[in-house]
């Protein structure tokens, strides 16, 4: 896939990843990168970006076996965030699909 | 590349930004190897599925110039700014060099006008005093009225560039978040 669609795309999946649940630094590249091929420290500039942008808040949390890890958790702002990107993301992939069935399908 | 030669690659280049922030991203990284290994991979391993830690510093410089320029907007930030999301690739080089010095020689244009027509009185005064027969009331006149078009201008060109900077911090913004960066 083109690079310049999957920058845009990252973004949007790692505020879909925390929807549900917080979810720590390598949990979050480990799930997207076992769909997408990306380089996988691109995330962190990305991570640190979103929470910059108030979008999530991070916590530290010891694990018992390892070390702490750093937890990303969703803010009210950051959801809204993602509801709009996942409208523009399907209106533009059904726009995409649309064209493709006129254009590849036979008559 | 082990996780210590990647750490201070990454760590070299992020030597723009401040002591805690630069400790923050290599704690991430830190993070990041260790729990990788207890997943079985080697240093090596992980640190060739990151990618370039060049790479990964520019793109941490590019939002902190951002960032800064937009807090606190100098001409300096906002240099560092453009220069830095340029760095990104060479895609931003065209996409951000060409408007950015379409935009500035505009700019410089319309200050240059303005400018010349507010001083255009004295230029004449100058003219006179060296050749004292070309003397004409219309010049004077005409001159005088050009220093308050040009006043205008000169206000309007307040107006334009400070939009113009901003719309420009946008187009800026937006680059960030969708070209390019690290990407296989």
């Amino acid at each position: 896939m083109n690079i310049q669609f999957k920058k845009g795309a990252l973004e949007l999946c790692v505020l879909a990843l925390l929807n549900k649940q917080d979810r720590y630094g390598y949990e979050l590249v480990q799930k997207i990168s076992d769909q997408i091929a990306i380089s996988e420290g691109s995330v962190y500039p990305l991570l640190r970006r979103l929470k910059k942008e108030e979008y999530f808040t991070t916590y530290l949390q010891e694990s018992q076996e390892g070390p702490s890890r750093k937890y990303y958790r969703l803010t009210v702002k950051g959801r809204d965030h993602l509801i709009e990107l996942m409208e523009e993301w399907n209106h533009f992939s059904d726009s995409v699909n649309y064209i493709l069935k006129e254009g590849v399908s036979d008559e | 590349m082990n996780k210590d030669q990647f750490l201070k690659k990454l760590d070299q280049s992020l030597n723009r930004l401040s002591d805690d922030e630069r400790k923050d991203i290599l704690a991430d990284f830190q993070e990041h190897f260790d729990l990788a290994k207890e997943d079985d991979k080697t240093e090596e391993e992980i640190a060739q599925s990151l990618g370039a830690p060049s790479q990964i510093g520019k793109e941490l410089l590019a939002t902190h110039y951002l960032e800064k320029a937009e807090t606190t907007s100098s001409t300096g930030n906002f240099l560092r700014a453009v220069w830095a999301v340029i760095g990104l690739g060479f895609f931003n080089l065209v996409i951000v060099l060409g408007p950015f010095i379409a935009l500035v020689s505009l700019i410089v244009a319309g200050w240059i006008t303005g400018g010349a027509f507010v001083i255009s009185p004295f230029l004449f005064l100058i003219n006179v005093v060296l050749y004292p027969s070309s003397f004409l009331y219309f010049d004077l006149f005409f001159t005088i009225t050009l220093t308050g078009i040009g006043l205008f201008i000169v206000i309007g060109m307040v107006y334009a560039t400070n939009i113009v900077t901003k719309g420009f911090m946008r187009y800026l913004n937006f680059n960030v978040r969708v070209v390019k960066g690290g990407m296989k």
